[in-house]
C-alpha cells in the first residue's frame, strides 16, 4: 500500500505533471515545428503571469494558515499600483509622497528595533529551547529597549532622509520597491489591528478594508483620474523597465520576486518558530495561546505579511501594464483564495504549505495559458475554469468513494486509500459518513 | 479580565473616533462638493453610471466644461459608483431635488427605466445619454452609435491591410466586454467591411480582455507565441488596443504590426497614435457637451429633436496633433 499511499499523498504534484502533459501534448505547432506551449518564451510568459496573483497568493497562505482570510488584498495592491504610479510620474509632496514616506519610516523603526531585539533574545536564550517558553528569558533595559529604540531610530531616520531626498523629483526605482510594499503593510497590519483588537471576524474587518481600500485608491488618484499612466523614458525614469524584463535573460524579474517570496516565506514556515505558531494557532488558537504563543503578535505579522506582499505585486503590476489604477486587482482576492485551495491548503486553517500554493498557482497559470494557446472563446474558458477548481479540489480532498458514498452511490470499505490525513478533511468526512470509513 | 477591558476600551475608541470623523466628513462634504450658484436660475441633475473609467471621467469634464459657459445653470453631477441601484437611488434624490432637467447616462437600461419614469411622472423632462431606456416617454436620446464606428474602423482596417477587393492579413480582434451591447456593435461593424476580403484571416476567437489593458497585454502575449504572422489588432477601446501594442514591443514585433483602437480619449487613444504606437483611434464622442446645451435649449423653451447621433471621426497621425493641442495636452 505505501506506493498507493506515496501516489495520493503527492497527488497535487501529479495534478501539475498531467496538466503540464496535455499542455505539451495538445500544444500547438509553429511552422517551424516548435511546439509553442514547451518553448522556454512561453514557459516564462505562464511564470511572468502568475506572478501577481502569486504572490498575493503567498501572503494568503499565512493569511490563511492562521485560521482567517484577507479580502482586502486587491484593494490593497489597487492602492500600490495608485502610489506607485504617482510617485513615478509626479514631482513633489503628492498625496502618496505624504502618505507613503512617514508609513515607511514608520515600518522601517518599527522592523528594525523589533529585529535587534529579537537577535539580542535568542543570543541570551541561546540554542535549543522550546518554542513558547519566551518568557523563560529577561532582557535588560539596555539591551532589550535602548539598543533596539536607537538602532531603529538610526534606520527609520536614514529611510525618510533618502525618501525625503526623492521627492523634489520623481522617485526612483529602489524608493518606489521601498515605499509602496510599506503602504501596503500599514493596511495590512490596520487590518490585522481591528480583527485582534475588537476580536472580529477576519472576513468582515477584510471586507471592510477592501471597500475602504478601494475608495482611499480612488481618492488619492483623484476624481480626474481613473487611470495613471506611467512612460517610462517620458514621464518616468527609465530605469523602472528593470521590474519587467528579464533577468539574466532567463526568468522574468517578476517570477523572480514570486519565487523569491516564496523561498523566503516557505523557509520562515518551516524553520523558525513564528512559522511553528502559525500552524498552532490555525490548529487550535485557544491551544496555542494556553502554551504561550502570542498569539496576537503572530497574527499582526501574518496579515501585514499579505499587505507587504499585496504592495510589491503593485509595484510589479504597474512595472508590466504601465498604468496605476484603483480597480486594478478586482477579483484579486478570489483568484488567490482559489489558488491557495488548489495548493491544499485548509481554509480551516493549522494545514497547507506554500509549496503547494506555488503549485496552486502554477495550475492555473498553465491552464489559462493552454486554453487561449488553443483560443478557446473567453467565456467558456470561465466555465472550464470554474469546473478544474472544483475537480482539484475534489481530488486534494476526497478520494472517489467518499464522495460517492455522500451520495449514497457506494459505501467506503474499511480504510479509504487516502493518505493525506488533514483535520478539516476528518471531520467534515466524519459528519457525512457518521463515522463510516474515512483516515481515522 | 483585563482583556475584556482591553477590548471594551479599544470598541469606544474605534467607535469614537468613526462618529467623530463621520461627522466631519458629513459637515464639510456638502460645502465642497455643492458649490451652489447664487445667481443660478436652473438646476440641472446629471445622474453618471460610473467615473472609474476614463472615457466617463472625460464625459463628466466635458459637461462641466460646457456648464461653466452658462452660468444660468447650476449642475449636480451624481456618481452610482458602477452599481444599478446606486444610480436608481442617485436619481430619486434629484427628483425630490426637483431639478428642472435630468440627464442620464444609464449603467443598463432595463434597471433604469423605472426610475426614468418615474422622473417623467414627476415632470421633469429627461435627456438620456450615451445608452439608451427601455421606454419611448424620454424628451431626448444623445448617443454614439457603435456600429457606425465598428463601420469606419473596419473600413481603414481594409485599406491599411491593401484595400477593397485585394486586403490581406491576419487580424487580432480583442474583444470588450462579452455581454455588453457596444462590444458586439463594434465587431459587427467591423467585420461588415472585413468579412468581404478572402484574404483576411480572423486569428482568435472571441477573445475578451473586459475592456482594460492589462488583460489584452497577457491575450496578446499569447496571441504572438501562437502566430508567427499577425498583421493588425482591432481592440474595442484604446486600452486595449495599447495593451496589446506594449505586449508585441515587449516582444520586438511592434513594427511589424497595425494597431486600431476606439474611443479616442485626448489622453489616452489620441496621445498614442501622436507617438505612433497606434496606428488610429476612432472617437466615441461623449455625450457631456451637447447634452447640456440640449437641456439649455429645452429651459430656454426651444423644441428639441428626439434623437441624436454623435458622429465619430478618424484620428490618424495627421490631425492628432490638433486634437491634443485643443485639449490642452499639445
Amino acid at each position: 500500500m505505501t506506493a498507493l499511499r506515496l501516489l495520493s499523498r503527492t497527488k497535487l504534484y501529479w495534478g501539475l505533471a498531467l496538466i503540464f502533459l496535455i499542455g505539451a501534448l495538445s500544444s500547438p505547432v509553429s511552422s517551424s515545428g516548435r511546439n509553442i506551449f514547451l518553448s522556454p518564451g512561453n514557459l516564462t510568459d505562464v511564470l511572468r503571469q502568475v506572478s501577481i496573483t502569486g504572490l498575493v497568493a503567498t501572503g494568503m497562505t499565512i493569511v490563511i494558515l492562521i485560521g482567517g482570510i484577507d479580502l482586502s488584498v486587491g484593494s490593497v495592491m489597487a492602492f500600490a499600483t495608485v502610489v506607485t504610479a504617482m510617485l513615478l510620474t509626479q514631482e513633489g509632496w503628492t498625496g502618496s509622497a505624504l502618505l507613503g514616506i512617514p508609513a515607511t519610516t514608520i515600518v522601517a523603526f518599527v522592523a528594525v528595533a523589533a529585529l535587534i531585539h529579537f537577535v539580542f533574545k535568542g543570543l541570551a536564550r541561546g540554542p535549543g529551547v522550546e518554542i513558547g517558553r519566551r518568557a523563560d528569558v529577561a532582557l535588560d533595559s539596555w539591551r532589550g529597549r535602548i539598543l533596539p529604540i536607537a538602532g531603529g531610530l538610526v534606520i527609520a531616520t536614514v529611510v525618510a532622509w533618502f525618501l525625503t531626498g526623492q521627492v523634489a523629483g520623481k522617485f526612483g526605482v529602489l524608493a518606489v520597491l521601498i515605499t509602496a510594499p510599506c503602504v501596503g503593510l500599514v493596511f495590512g497590519l490596520i487590518s490585522g489591528a481591528i480583527i485582534v483588537g475588537g476580536r472580529l471576524q477576519p472576513f468582515i474587518v477584510t471586507l471592510a478594508m477592501m471597500v475602504g481600500a478601494l475608495g482611499s485608491a480612488r481618492l488619492l488618484a483623484g476624481q480626474d483620474s481613473a487611470v495613471l499612466p506611467v512612460y517610462t523614458g517620458t514621464n518616468a525614469t527609465e530605469e523602472f523597465e528593470v521590474l519587467r524584463t528579464m533577468a539574466w535573460g532567463v526568468i522574468p524579474v517578476p517570477g523572480l520576486f514570486f519565487l523569491a517570496a516564496i523561498a523566503v516565506f516557505g523557509c520562515l514556515l518551516k524553520f523558525t518558530a513564528f512559522g511553528r505558531y502559525v500552524f498552532a494557532i490555525g490548529g487550535n488558537e485557544d491551544a496555542a495561546r494556553l502554551s504561550g504563543v502570542d498569539v496576537v503578535r503572530v497574527k499582526l505579522a501574518a496579515y501585514a505579511i499579505s499587505g507587504l506582499l499585496a504592495g510589491i505585486a503593485g509595484v510589479l503590476f504597474v512595472a508590466q501594464y504601465r498604468q496605476g489604477k484603483p480597480d486594478a486587482g478586482q477579483g484579486l482576492e478570489l483568484d488567490a483564495i482559489a489558488a491557495v485551495v488548489i495548493g491544499g491548503t485548509s481554509l480551516m486553517g493549522g494545514r497547507g504549505s506554500l509549496v503547494g500554493t506555488l503549485v496552486g498557482v502554477l495550475i492555473f497559470g498553465l491552464l489559462s495559458n493552454i486554453l487561449q494557446l488553443h483560443n478557446i472563446n473567453s467565456n467558456l474558458q470561465l466555465v472550464l475554469k470554474g469546473l478544474i477548481i472544483v475537480c482539484t479540489v475534489l481530488v486534494q480532498e476526497r478520494n472517489l468513494g467518499q464522495v460517492l458514498a455522500a451520495f449514497g452511490f457506494a459505501r467506503t470499505k474499511g480504510e479509504a486509500p487516502g493518505g493525506t490525513t488533514g483535520r478539516a478533511e476528518q471531520r467534515t468526512a466524519a459528519l457525512q459518513q457518521e463515522g463510516n470509513g474515512g483516515n481515522p | 479580565m483585563r482583556e475584556f477591558m482591553k477590548r471594551r476600551e479599544f470598541l469606544k475608541l474605534t467607535s469614537a473616533a468613526a462618529i467623530v470623523t463621520g461627522a466631519g466628513t458629513t459637515l464639510i462634504l456638502p460645502a465642497r462638493f455643492n458649490p451652489a450658484r447664487a445667481e443660478a436660475k436652473w438646476t440641472v441633475g446629471f445622474s453618471q453610471a460610473t467615473t472609474l473609467e476614463p472615457w466617463r471621467v472625460q464625459f463628466n469634464k466635458d459637461i462641466k466644461k460646457e456648464a461653466e459657459n452658462h452660468p444660468d445653470v447650476n449642475l449636480i453631477i451624481t456618481d452610482g459608483e458602477d452599481k444599478t441601484e446606486k444610480q436608481v437611488a442617485d436619481v430619486e434624490n434629484l427628483i425630490q431635488q426637483e431639478v428642472k432637467v435630468l440627464l442620464i447616462s444609464p449603467k443598463e437600461s432595463a434597471g433604469l427605466t423605472g426610475v426614468v419614469l418615474k422622473a417623467i411622472d414627476a415632470g421633469i423632462p429627461v435627456i438620456v445619454l450615451d445608452r439608451n431606456v427601455d421606454t419611448d416617454k424620454y424628451t431626448q436620446f444623445i448617443g454614439g452609435d457603435n456600429k457606425l464606428i465598428g463601420r469606419a474602423a473596419g473600413e481603414y482596417a481594409v485599406e491599411l491591410l491593401g484595400g477593397a477587393g485585394k486586403a490581406k492579413g491576419n487580424v487580432v480582434e480583442i474583444w470588450g466586454g462579452m455581454g455588453t451591447e457596444p462590444a458586439h456593435d463594434r465587431h459587427d461593424g467591423f467585420h461588415e467591411f472585413t468579412d468581404k476580403e478572402a484574404g483576411i484571416k480572423n486569428l482568435l476567437s472571441e477573445q475578451s480582455a473586459d475592456w482594460k489593458q492589462d488583460k489584452a497585454y497577457d491575450i496578446m502575449t499569447t496571441a504572438l507565441r501562437n502566430n508567427e504572422q499577425i498583421d493588425l489588432v482591432y481592440g474595442h477601446n484604446d486600452p486595449m488596443a495599447y495593451g496589446a501594442f506594449l505586449a508585441a514591443k515587449d516582444a520586438g514585433r511592434e513594427k511589424d504590426i497595425k494597431f486600431i483602437g476606439i474611443d479616442g480619449l485626448p489622453d489616452e487613444g489620441v496621445t498614442w497614435v501622436n507617438k505612433g504606437e497606434l496606428a488610429a483611434t476612432f472617437l466615441y464622442a461623449t455625450p457631456g457637451a451637447e447634452g447640456l446645451r440640449q437641456a439649455v435649449k429645452l429651459l430656454n423653451g426651444e423644441k428639441i429633436e428626439k434623437t441624436i447621433v454623435l458622429p465619430t471621426m478618424k484620428i490618424t497621425k495627421e490631425n492628432a496633433p490638433e486634437i491634443l493641442k485643443a485639449n490642452g495636452l499639445g
